[in-house]
This record gives structure tokens, sequence and C-alpha cells, in this order.
């Protein structure tokens, strides 16, 4: 039930948005971690994958026009135009370096990846929920990679109050990580 | 930085791309993966090192609105367009731009930060619209409403959905100025005053009108207004056409209900010479008047039924059976598109408190006051109304069978409501109190229909020349001519 009621939703989603354009916020509110997740599993460079992600979502807005409702979650048109576009990346890299490229990773894009997909893309929005110290603290640490020391002298704090935001944000993240697998499990055996 | 050549950047973009490591993580945090072992076969703690940047989510977020607004606008105006961008000045900007997320769901475009702390200059976007702020720099003359005490700019938001932003807008702690509600410019809006002083008219548009109507409508809700201004000669100021005049025993204590059951005002009272009973007095119950007396053997008890507009019918009916009446008939939606109940006074009168329901169309020029009357065969009373007094018939329900539920009689600005009677709403004979341009004529033209007389019209000591007499169904009608001199 709850997830007819789901595509109900997204399904109007959609339908809104190709009405009005101001509307895609939405659908892009819904889908920005999940193609996120998906792109960076598959390019390495934080630039490339945000070039990526970008791309994907100005072509589903130029296309979604052309996006017809079959059934499947919009979701996974989104992560064909990914694949596309991860693909020509690596070809277009290719043709310039002159040789094959004989490195592409190769994801296969089964049940279990689209679980680990959207695993990560989970995880990404509980980032986003946090504190906003933490999620600071977070951001500077992983994405940033910034010493301890880097982070405390940039938010004026003492690197021990650095350390312990970091640490009440993992245990955070890692309690929810553990929540939802179990959830996950739960609901698939009901 | 020197800048890269493109053999270069080319080279490091696939040196990138192919490296199969991501880069090392020098990783501090080994408590914390020390527990990683939980997890099970889920790593989260690496996809940590994938983690989106915020700025980057909101950065493409306001690159798709900005694509969305114009594909939105081309159709309506050409590019590029000249526009106009609110610049606030806050003390506080940190919080401020806080605030505009939690209650705007604004999105951060851009901050500067000065060395001093302050917000040297910060852009957000509130559904695709640009706003401008900084902090206050009273040393440039650049204050904040707070310094000043206020602002004279209110901003105008004009946004999708007025009502679910407004309410966003007060979760987050904006006061409520003026409550959101259709306007007669064809747009639905509300005020409100953030945190930091400033006023937004939060709107959203329902039609597109022209100069003209909008015009129209102004005038009409002005002379709407003026109404009492215009108000005949021949009526008394601050009374209608209409006016109930309850003639009952108990006044004196009817009087103390209305005032603690629906707020009634005192306006006059004057005591019969030498006795405690009451001559004559008079209530004002929201916009309306009510008249009465006590009864007496020359002017034996009529009490009326009257329908009391009041915007929570549940509240009032409460406090009417807390002031001492009766339940009559207990609040509830009525099919015909009003919510209502029915109580009992003291001294014998039905007060039927109600509100229209939304997308009423029967009830909407209700003043607080409505005399109702009865009378068995409803269809030959209003042609009686009309042949005796003019009335003019505004609306009847009528059942299949013929029964007439409720109509409604139009005298000059009053409705008097009328129906067949049924069940406990028994019929009752009432008293109206009915200024006419003409009460000579009046009362000669009233007997010509069929109505019998009480007393023949006289210029009364208290202003007016008035004449009463007893229609074919029971009810007394007083026919007045307001003469000028105010009364008492």
């Amino acid at each position: 039930m709850k997830a007819q009621a789901n595509e109900v939703e997204e399904r109007q989603l959609v339908e809104a948005a190709q009405r009005d354009p101001a509307r895609f916020t939405d659908l892009y509110e819904a889908n920005f971690e999940r193609i996120y997740a998906f792109v960076s599993r598959r390019v390495h460079a934080r630039a490339d994958v945000e070039d990526i992600t970008a791309e994907v979502f100005h072509h589903a807005f130029e296309n979604l026009a052309r996006f017809e409702w079959r059934g499947v979650p919009f979701v996974a048109w989104l992560y064909r135009i990914a694949a596309n576009a991860v693909a020509d990346r690596w070809q277009s890299l290719a043709r310039e370096y002159g040789r094959p490229v004989t490195a592409a990773p190769s994801v296969e894009f089964d049940d279990a990846e689209i679980d680990r997909t959207e695993q990560r893309a989970q995880l990404f929005r509980n980032v986003a929920k946090l504190p906003a110290e933490q999620r600071r603290v977070i951001e500077m640490r992983f994405v940033e990679e910034k010493s301890i020391a880097e982070i405390a002298k940039a938010i004026g704090k003492s690197a021990g109050a650095v350390k312990q935001l970091q640490h009440r944000a993992c245990e955070k993240l890692r309690e929810q990580a553990e929540r939802e697998l179990s959830g996950k499990a739960g609901a698939r055996h009901a | 930085m020197r800048k890269q050549t493109p053999a270069e950047k080319t080279h490091r973009a696939i040196a990138r791309l192919l490296s199969p490591q991501k880069p090392h993580f020098t990783a501090v945090e080994a408590q914390v993966r020390a527990k990683r072992n939980h997890l099970g076969p889920r790593d989260w703690l690496s996809d940590l090192r994938d983690l989106p940047r915020e700025r980057f989510k909101e950065r493409l977020r306001v690159n798709l609105q900005r694509r969305a607004t114009m594909a939105t606008r081309t159709v309506a105006a050409p590019e590029p367009q000249a526009s106009a961008v609110p610049y606030l000045s806050v003390r506080n900007a940190a919080a401020a731009l806080e605030f505009y997320k939690k209650a705007f769901g604004a999105v951060e475009v851009t901050r500067l930060n000065q060395p001093d702390g302050r917000i040297g200059h910060a852009e957000i976007s509130i559904e695709g619209a640009r706003v401008m702020l900084a902090d206050e720099f009273p040393e440039i003359g650049f204050q904040s409403p707070q310094t000043l005490g206020g602002s004279t700019v209110h901003i105008n938001l004009n946004v999708a959905n007025v009502d679910a932003l407004a309410r966003r807008a007060i979760d987050a702690g904006a006061d409520v100025v003026r409550a959101v509600e259709d306007q007669f410019y064809g747009a639905r809006s509300g005020q409100f005053r953030d945190p930091f002083g400033y006023v937004w008219t939060i709107s959203t548009q329902r039609e597109a009108l022209s100069n003209e109507e909008m015009q129209r409508r102004i005038d009409e809700m002005y002379r709407q207004q003026e109404a009492p201004a215009t108000r005949p000669s021949y009526v008394r100021e601050g009374f209608r056409t209409v006016t109930p005049y309850l003639i009952v025993p108990g006044t004196a204590q009817l009087l103390e209900f209305m005032k603690a059951a629906f707020g009634g005002e005192e306006r006059f009272r004057v005591a019969r010479p030498g006795s405690d009973a009451i001559m004559h007095a008079e209530v004002k119950i929201g916009d309306s008047m009510i008249e009465m007396a006590d009864s007496n053997p020359q002017f034996p008890p009529t009490p009326a039924t009257l329908l009391l507009r009041v915007p929570n019918p549940d509240a009032v009916y409460a406090s009417a059976l807390a002031a001492g009446a009766t339940a009559f008939d207990p609040v509830r939606d009525a099919d015909h598109g009003s919510r209502g109940g029915t109580v009992l006074d003291a001294s014998g009168n039905r007060w039927h408190i109600f509100t229209p329901l939304p997308g009423d169309k029967i009830f909407t020029s209700f003043r607080s006051i409505t005399p109702h009357l009865y009378a068995a065969k409803p269809a030959e009373f209003i042609e009686f109304l009309r042949d005796a007094f003019g009335g003019e018939e505004i609306y009847r329900a009528e059942h299949p069978d013929g029964t007439i539920p409720h109509a409604q009689v139009r005298f000059g600005d009053s409705i008097v409501a009328l129906a067949g009677g049924r069940g406990r709403y028994t019929p009752q004979p009432s008293t109206l109190h009915m200024y006419v341009p003409d009460a000579d004529a009046a009362y000669e033209r009233a007997l010509h229909a069929g109505a019998t007389s009480i007393q023949p019209p006289a210029t009364q000591p208290y202003g007016e020349r008035s004449g009463g007499v007893t229609d074919p169904f029971g009810n007394r009608w007083f026919l007045a001519t307001h003469l000028g001199a105010p009364a008492q």
C-alpha cells in the first residue's frame, strides 16, 4: 500500500512538473541524493561527480515533457540518464586521451546495487538533517578532507570539541543506518 | 594559481577518473571505525567520503529554478527584464538567513562575510524571487528596522500557495499582521512581520483582473462601507429599516442575558412612570439593534425568533447556556449551508445562533440579527408582505410538496426571514418596528392589504410619526417615520 501511495505521489509530482517547470524542484529534491550516490559510485573525482549530476538534472529538466509514465519509478528514468552520462564521460575522455579506456567501471545495476544506492542516498539525507555544527564538521572532515586541527581553527573551537562533534555525528549516522537496515529487513519479511 | 594548459587539464582529468583508489583517507576516527563491524557488510563510513557538498546541492537547485523561471517567463515577457530587488538591512543577518530559510523555504545563493564577522552581502531566492540582505552598518547609515523602530517598506512576495507558506512562516515564528484572505484585486494574501522588523505581504494571484474591474470592485467596497451615510432621512440614526421589537415579560433580565450571552451593549432604557417595568430599551448586538419593552395588558407578550449570525456558533451557544438560556436545538451543520443551534431565553425568545458555512450563498448578506417570522401559509404571507409593505422576495426554498422551509423578504436595507414552521418551531407572532418614508401612507396601504389597526399614525414625543397594525398572521408592525429630532 505504501509503495502504491508513493507511486501516486511521485506521479503527481511528475505531472505537476510537466505542467509547470517551476515544480521540477520537487523532483530534484526527491531524487538528488540518489543520483549523486549513483554517479559517485562510478566516477571518482568530486568535480566530475558534480558535473555529471548537474548534467543529469538539466537533461531531465529539458526532456521531462517526453517522460511517459509506464509504472516504472521516475528515478529509473534518471538512473538511465545518469548511466548514459557516465558512459559518455568515459568515452569522451578516452577519445581525447587517444586510446581505448580499459578501466571503465562496470557496476552491475542489480537489486543489491539499487539497495546500496538507496542506502547511500539515505545516508546523505541523514547528514543533511544533522544539527548545523555537526554537519559542518562532517562536511569539512570527509568532503574537504581537513584535519581536526584545521577544522578547529576554521570554526573557532578546540580540537577536543571538534572530535566530540564528529563523534556524536558519526554515532547518530551509524545508529540511523543500523535502524534503517533492520527496518528494511523487517519490512521484507512482513 | 597557475592556469593549466588544456593538455594538462585532460591528463589530470583522466588520471582522476582512472584512479582506482579514493583519495587516501587519513583516519582520526579510529574509535568510530572500530565499530564498523557492527554494521555488517555495509561500510557507511566510507560512503561519507562521497557526501555531496551542501553548497553544490543548493547551487544546482537554484540553477534549475532559474531555468524554470526563464522557461515560464519567456511565454509571458521577453528577456531581458529589468528588475527591482529588495535589499534588507537587518540586525543579525546570519539569523535572518536561517529564519527566511525556515519560514519561506528560502535558498541561500550568496553570502559574503566581512573580517569583523558581519555579513556584508547575501542573496536568497524564495521560490525563485530574489531578495538581498546584509547586516546593518549604522556607521554608514545602513540601518535595520530594529534600530529605526520600523520599516516604511513592505515586501510583496508572490508565491504559488499563500496558505501553505503562511502556515510555514507562522510556525517559524512570524507574527500575523493580517490573516490570509481573498482580496478584491483578485489575489489571496496575508501580512506577516518577521522577527527582524520587516512586513511581508504574501500573496497568490487567483484571478487576472483588468484595472477597470479592480476599480469597480473597490468602488463597490466603499459604497458598501458608506451605506450608513446614505441612510434615508426617515430612518433613525443607528437603525435599519426593520428592527425586532421584543414585547415580553422580564425585559430587565433579558437585557442582562443579552449582555452576558451575546456581548450585547445597552444603548437606551426608560422605565414606565411609576413602576419598575421597562417601557422601552435598546440593545446593540454585533452590527444590529434590538428594541424591547415589558409586556402589559395592552401589549401582551410577543416573543420573537431571531437569527443571530456569529463567527463561532458553538462558543456563543455555550455562552448562551451559561448565561441561563435553555437548549432548544443543539449546534449542528444544517443541510442548507449553515451551522447553528437554537436556545430559548427566559422571556420566551428563540435565538438561532448560526454561521454560514464556506460556499454559502443564502446567508452571506445577513447582519448580526435577522427577525424570523412564521406563517401557516408562507406563500400567502410573502404576497401580503409585498402588497402591504412593499417587501421584495429575495429567496425561497420550496419542498416538492409545496411547503416553504425558508424564505427571505427584503425591506429597504433589512432582511426578514420566514418559514411555515415545523415541529417544535411553532409559529410565534412577533412585533417589528419598521421605518417607512410616510407612516400615514404605509398604514393605509397595510390596512388595504388586509391588516387590522392597532393604532392610527400619530406624532410621538420621541420624534417619530408612527402607527401600528396587526397582519393577518398575527404579527404586529409599527410603521414609523423618523422626524429628524433625536430620541431621548
